[in-house]
């Protein structure tokens, strides 16, 4: 199984962040046809409901958008609004439980920052 | 369009009521999981979607008719079960042939070639199988005959590890081919929650809930901390499961109401907020006491 079952995130949330990986990825360009739910479904042994829902979220955020009869695209902007979205949403909540971690352990602000500053980047740096 | 629509449905057996005033109504083409303990009247339902006996009182349609004695049901759906009664004089080939002239969509190619997958002997007879393997020859009549109601009563029992993942995606592709309404009655909802699309829990003969799968993962959440942060917290909840943990640690699952700053202020004050999977969720829901096993040892 690809996804993670144990219940931390229902499926069709992790199903709607494995497309937004494909697009960043570059694996769909913009005007692009992405999976179908039936597609989805097969992929990942899912019911189609399940994918459906995958697949609104990202409609509902217009980051893919529909044509009917035929399915659904990949918007222009895909890409970035993915990133702004992951900054807004991802990274904030991770900042969040890491100033809180800091707290319980006594962790100065000073101290903290310092530790990212030297955290490995590795090769996501550019 | 409804598949099946009940309402108020009862059955006594012998004084017991097996199924208690329940009502619900299932739509075409959905895989719902019908989940509950074992005696919440699980199989006496089914029993009753699929004619084989009926109801004490209360009315169940299907396809609008009533199932009891009717011909349109008995051609339109199919029920698989571990007793199953089938021609002891006939070997595996034979009664899958048999079963052809009663379904006019059988697939005979696809019976044929799960059979041979999964190493039966068609010239076997069925009451010399193993209960694994009569599981698994159920499951290939069930989806061969392709019926637009397709019933399993507790289809993977028997089955080792391997053969129950090849169920579930044989199920799942056959589905996405040829959709239909499918009921899978399971105690594995570990396993099976993925395949479907709303789930159906029965406790003690009665709906406790009737939801699509995704709504019951974020149905419920878990609380960990502090016994009187906690006490706080949940004073004006729905609590559903609590569990102590050490000295002044408690684990306790209540319905999900928080709003977003709620949570974050909830983890400030240090409680750990984590999601509840639907199959432990099913399980503290259908249970009796609110603190489970625990309860009967605790003498004080």
């Amino acid at each position: 199984m690809l996804f993670n079952l144990d219940g931390t995130k229902p499926i069709y949330i992790q199903l709607s962040e494995w497309l937004e990986n494909e697009i960043l990825n570059g694996n769909f360009e913009s005007d692009q046809k992405i999976y179908s739910q039936y597609q989805l479904a097969e992929i990942f042994n899912i019911n189609p409901a399940t994918a459906a829902k995958g697949l609104n979220i990202l409609a509902d955020e217009q980051i893919l958008y529909k044509k009917r009869g035929l399915g659904m695209f990949v918007v222009n902007s895909a890409k970035e609004m993915i990133l702004a979205k992951r900054k807004n949403q991802t990274l904030k909540r991770l900042v969040q439980e890491i100033v809180l971690e800091a707290g319980r352990l006594q962790v100065s602000k000073e101290e903290l920052i310092e530790m990212i500053k030297t955290a490995d980047i590795g090769e996501a740096e550019k | 369009m409804s598949v099946i629509e009940c309402n108020g449905l009862t059955k006594v057996y012998g004084g017991t009521k097996a199924l208690n005033n329940l009502s619900f109504k299932i739509e075409e083409n959905k895989i719902t999981g019908l989940i509950g303990r074992n005696g919440a009247g699980k199989t006496t339902l089914l029993k009753i979607i699929a004619g084989l006996i009926k109801e004490t009182a209360g009315e169940l349609k299907v396809f609008s008719e009533k199932p009891f004695n009717s011909l349109q049901v008995s051609a339109n759906v199919i029920f698989l079960h571990d007793q199953m009664n089938l021609p002891t004089a006939l070997n595996l080939k034979e009664l899958l042939e048999t079963a052809a002239s009663f379904y006019p969509n059988w697939d005979r190619e696809l019976a044929d070639r799960l059979l041979d997958y999964f190493s039966l002997n068609p010239l076997q007879h069925y009451n010399g199988l193993s209960k694994g393997m009569k599981s698994t020859f159920n499951m290939i009549l069930g989806l061969s005959a392709r019926v637009p109601l397709t019933l399993f009563d507790e289809p993977t029992s028997g089955m080792d590890a391997a053969v129950r993942k090849d169920f579930y995606r044989a199920l799942l592709k056959d589905y996405i081919a040829y959709p239909r309404t499918i009921i899978i009655s399971s105690h594995h909802l570990n396993e099976i929650e993925d395949l479907l699309e709303d789930i159906l829990l029965v406790k003690e003969g009665k709906e406790l809930h009737h939801m699509p799968v995704a709504d019951l993962k974020e149905w419920a959440i878990g609380l960990q901390g502090n016994t009187a942060v906690i006490g706080e917290w949940t004073k004006n909840k729905e609590v559903i499961y609590t569990k102590s943990i050490g000295i002044d640690q408690s684990y306790v699952v209540v319905r999900n109401h928080f709003t977003e700053t709620e949570g974050q202020r909830a983890r400030n004050a240090g409680i750990d907020i984590t999601p509840v999977t639907a199959s432990d969720l099913c399980v503290y829901l259908t249970s009796k006491t609110k603190g489970g096993i625990d309860d009967v040892f605790n003498k004080g």
